[in-house]
């Protein structure tokens, strides 16, 4: 699941995940919904098309947000800690992993029952057993499901390309075949063991391509068990009319088997001060009732979540200049009637990659060449204004200082040596031998091509941006502009001189970037610098295999700070998400990996009803000009 | 009156377009625009032979989307660049492309058009089908295809248009050589047993000049209304600041009030097409022999 986006789809993936991790909510005083009780707490939100409900083989954001709140996994996300931890879900307790870190050991909590369900014996949910994980994991590797996450146990659990391979056979799956690194223990215990240490493994167990799923509800409702859900999650499935309406009701097996969750108790202190931490220790969770909606047309949900029938809503590019005034604040007359703007950066990094290979400002086997090449990326990185294509871009963006994006373990603190300096820069370049720009083999300006992977207005406004600013230091860019295709052709020959592209987290480890820096990841991998130093492949060897802890964090400030030194990439920026919601939503905290994490909002429902009846009493200023 | 009998085609040609006011008024338009276009294509060269960076490529984010006043006439874009400096640099890429893809146009359409209507026959079958395959290949399809193939930019432009709009010059061209064929000049010049190559082009093709001016005026607008287009979808020019370009960067902010760079390039291709097209329509009149009185 690793993404190469062009920036404006980026964009949107972000608000997505953003817009996902709402789970937005009101009452349903106001609503003429006869399904729905008096007094009950109801979420009103909006979703994307979802495609199904099976955790093996979902795929995208709006079906993994809906899975989860139905199924679980061994692990999952904290809410409130940054940088992002995974803490025990369905485990008992994080595993017991051995010292060579290839056996992780899990105890299942007792006492966690799936929903009840016509698939089980007399239609009663029966109780979760590790026997449940393996299964799951087993569909996933079974390539009649389709899924889209078996490359996260791919040759890392041992024995399960054995199973994967005899699952491409004619005849049904046997699921009884034992998989060596899947050993159920007990009936409580799963361990896990892989071919080579896998620290993300944690990571990957938080997602749904671990969550547990009923072996008898599979076999039950066969292909159509993506329309039937069974889970032990938070809530359940109510009714589902695809591309128009999904409802889920409180799971009522938790009150019935006596299972309580709490809300996180621990947080900062902004955390604090922001009220995030009035429900600690509570149970969850705290909404009755969800119910999403597929709006298509983005006029329209904005108009639904003015009038208060969304809780939140993304702001779609045409309403940006509207909703949100050049210094990144809300509109005020919308600022006054209590909506609030999300935003936080998104693990990501956008950067602009030399080609390693390209004589002029990649690496050369003439030592003071090499180094005069390094002095012209340097010179580059220190041209390049952060805050000149921050404000191009509506201070949409953060900015980054290394390969590492905040908030992960080992991103850099400091601010990098080479941020916009254009005396340094022209210092630099003189040194690089291009005094003012000029080459001196061709007495005319240093001309270098950059390639783009879409031509779409934005991209080249930025680009015209950026030879701008490289012209301020006499250094003339021309960008090519591909085809997203093309491009990826292009970079996997290692063609083009510089590139730009982006990087988005899979999982909130410093290693997820860290790779792009491999040698041995060079193209087609994902390094497309095709950058090489020994140095970083021996740290990288040394790191992949390890668990996090405080040296682990200091090789990855190590390699961060190296790599800054070496300057393959000139940072461009971190992007930020945007979002809206009303205040009648509350423990709302933006979460990279918002999948779950509806179970931890709350609604008040009488500041959505007093919204909902003064709407249009005030005539909110929507001209965006204030 | 005798005097005037005895001017040439094209003098008395000018006579009679010189009393059409509208004729005139578009012949000063696209002189306007020609002398545009030769500014802009000097202040490019001039700009590439000094190895500097011309002033209307020059962004400054503070005077982003500025309305029109003393200082930009025609306000200023997204990236704070004078929209009126980038218009006139669209007009040399605009005539570039009119001027160009018209001189590979042309010559294939002229020289295909003449040996089709001169020889006939087997000659005449396979020029017919050859432009009749070309016909019925949809334009755009076949431009893409073209940039695809040679790369984006104004080179794929150039061979696009040109490759794919000669087929209606060829047909025009083949039906005034077969009208030609049987007048008494070529006849006394085959009697005379000139070679053909000679009769077509030196006897034949200076009586139909006309009808390649006359296309030639109508191919130009047409031509700088494809390449916006395909600026306008990316393919096109790339790094020049062209209308199509300008047009589709503009047509975001428009619903924002934000309307001097659309309007005004807008205005510009309106303008153009218009002179050009109405001129060439007072050129064809005034240069039809049939008019002649």
């Amino acid at each position: 699941m690793r993404f190469y986006v062009p920036d404006h789809k980026l964009f949107i993936s972000g608000l997505l995940a953003v817009l996902g991790s709402f789970l937005l909510s009101g009452c349903g005083g106001a609503e003429k919904d006869p399904a729905i009780g008096n007094g009950e707490t109801v979420s009103y939100s909006q979703t994307s098309r979802i495609r199904g409900l099976d955790p093996a083989s979902a795929g995208e954001v709006s079906s993994s947000l809906a899975i989860a709140r139905i199924y679980e996994g061994l692990l999952e996300y904290d809410y409130l800690a940054r940088p992002y931890k995974v803490v025990p879900l369905l485990a008992e307790s994080m595993p017991e992993v051995s010292a060579d870190g290839l056996t992780y050991t899990f105890k299942i909590r007792k006492g966690i029952y799936f929903q009840d369900d016509p698939c089980f014996l007399d239609g009663k949910g029966r109780e979760l057993v590790a026997e449940d994980f393996a299964y799951s994991i087993k569909r996933v590797a079974d390539v009649k499901n389709v899924s889209s996450g078996f490359w996260a146990y791919n040759r890392r659990i041992k024995g399960i390309n054995i199973f994967h391979e005899a699952s491409m056979k004619p005849e049904p799956s046997d699921y009884d075949m034992d998989v060596e690194g899947l050993h159920v223990v007990d009936s409580h215990t799963l361990e896990i063991v892989l071919t080579e240490p896998y620290p993300q493994l944690l990571y990957v167990l938080a997602m749904h391509y671990a969550f547990a799923v009923p072996r008898e509800a599979v076999e039950f409702y066969g292909n159509k068990f993506v329309n039937h859900p069974v889970g032990t999650g938070p809530y359940k499935l109510v009714e589902w009319r695809r591309n128009s309406r999904i409802e889920f009701v409180r799971n009522p097996k938790w009150a019935e088997t006596g299972r309580i969750e709490t809300y996180p108790e621990t947080g900062t202190l902004e955390q604090k001060a922001a009220g995030l931490l009035k429900d600690a220790g509570k149970p969850i969770p705290f909404i009755d009732r969800v119910v999403q909606y597929v709006v298509d047309d983005t006029s329209t949900s904005w108009m639904m979540f003015l009038s208060g029938q969304l809780g939140s809503s993304i702001i779609s590019p045409d309403n940006w200049d509207v909703v949100v005034t050049p210094d990144k604040s809300l509109n005020e007359s919308l600022e006054q009637r209590g909506i609030e703007l999300i935003s936080s950066p998104y693990t990501a990094v956008y950067y602009m990659g030399f080609n390693w290979d390209d004589a002029m400002v990649g690496e050369s086997d003439d030592s003071g060449q090499d180094l005069r090449n390094r002095k012209l990326r340097q010179a580059l990185s220190c041209a390049y204004e952060f805050d000149l294509m921050n404000q191009f871009m509506n201070n949409r963006y953060y900015p980054i200082d290394g390969p590492i994006p905040t908030p992960l373990a080992g991103c850099l603190e400091k601010p990098s040596p080479y941020r916009y300096n254009l005396d340094k820069a022209r210092k630099l370049l003189a040194e690089a031998g291009y005094p003012e720009g000029i080459d001196s083999k061709t007495g005319r300006r240093l001309e270098l091509s950059v390639e783009m992977g879409s031509a779409d207005t934005n991209t080249r406004q930025s680009m015209e941006l950026m030879a701008d600013m490289f012209q301020k230091i006499g250094v003339v860019l021309k960008a090519n502009y591909n085809t997203w295709p093309a491009f990826i052709e292009k970079m996997n020959r290692r063609q083009g001189q510089l590139f730009r592209l982006a990087w988005v987290a899979d999982y909130p480890d410093a290693e997820n970037f860290l790779q792009l820096f491999y040698s041995k990841n060079e193209s087609p991998g994902p390094n497309h610098s095709n950058y090489r130093n020994a140095e970083i492949d021996r740290f990288y060897e040394q790191i992949r295999t390890m668990q996090d802890s405080p040296e682990r964090t200091e090789i990855y400030e190590k390699m961060a700070n190296i790599i800054v030194e070496d300057s393959p990439w000139i940072f461009m920026f971190q992007p930020m998400s945007f979002a809206l919601k009303h205040s009648w939503v509350e423990n709302y905290l933006p979460h990279d990996y918002p999948y779950g994490m509806g179970k931890y909002r709350r609604i008040n429902s009488e500041v959505r009803q007093k919204w909902i009846e003064s709407y249009g009493d005030v005539k909110l200023n929507m001209s965006g000009r204030n | 009156m005798n005097m005037e009998r005895n001017q040439s085609l094209w003098g008395d040609a000018w006579q009679r377009l010189k009393k059409n006011r509208i004729a005139m008024a578009c012949l000063s338009l696209v002189v306007l625009f020609t002398v545009l276009a030769v500014y802009g294509e000097v202040l490019y060269r001039y700009h590439d032979i000094k190895d500097t960076t011309p002033a209307y490529q020059n962004t400054d984010l503070d005077m982003a989307f500025k309305a029109p006043s003393s200082k930009h006439w025609m306000g200023t874009d997204g990236l704070g660049r004078d929209v009126m400096a980038r218009l006139v640099q669209g007009v040399s890429i605009a005539y570039k492309v009119g001027i160009i893809t018209s001189l590979i146009a042309i010559p294939i359409g002229v020289f295909f058009g003449c040996i089709a209507g001169y020889f006939g026959g087997k000659v005449d079958d396979f020029v017919v089908w050859l432009y009749s395959t070309f016909a019925s290949m949809p334009g755009l399809l076949f431009i893409l295809a073209i940039a695809m193939v040679v790369g984006k930019g104004l080179l794929g432009i150039y061979l696009g248009i040109g490759l794919t709009t000669w087929v209606g010059i060829c047909r025009l061209m083949r039906g005034e050589v077969i009208k030609h064929k049987g007048q008494t000049y070529v006849l006394a010049a085959q009697a005379l047993g000139l070679s053909s190559g000679r009769i077509i082009f030196r006897h034949i093709l200076p009586n139909v000049m006309h009808v390649i001016i006359v296309t030639f005026t109508l191919r130009f607008p047409a031509a700088v209304g494809t390449e916006v287009f395909l600026s306008f979808l990316g393919i096109g020019v790339q790094d020049q600041p062209s209308w199509g370009l300008m047009i589709n960067s503009a047509r975001m902010r428009l619903w924002q009030g934000i309307w001097w760079e659309m309007t005004f390039v807008t205005l510009a291709v309106f303008l153009l097409v218009l002179a050009f097209n109405l001129l060439g329509d007072a050129l064809r009149d005034a240069l039809d022999p049939r008019l002649n009185d």
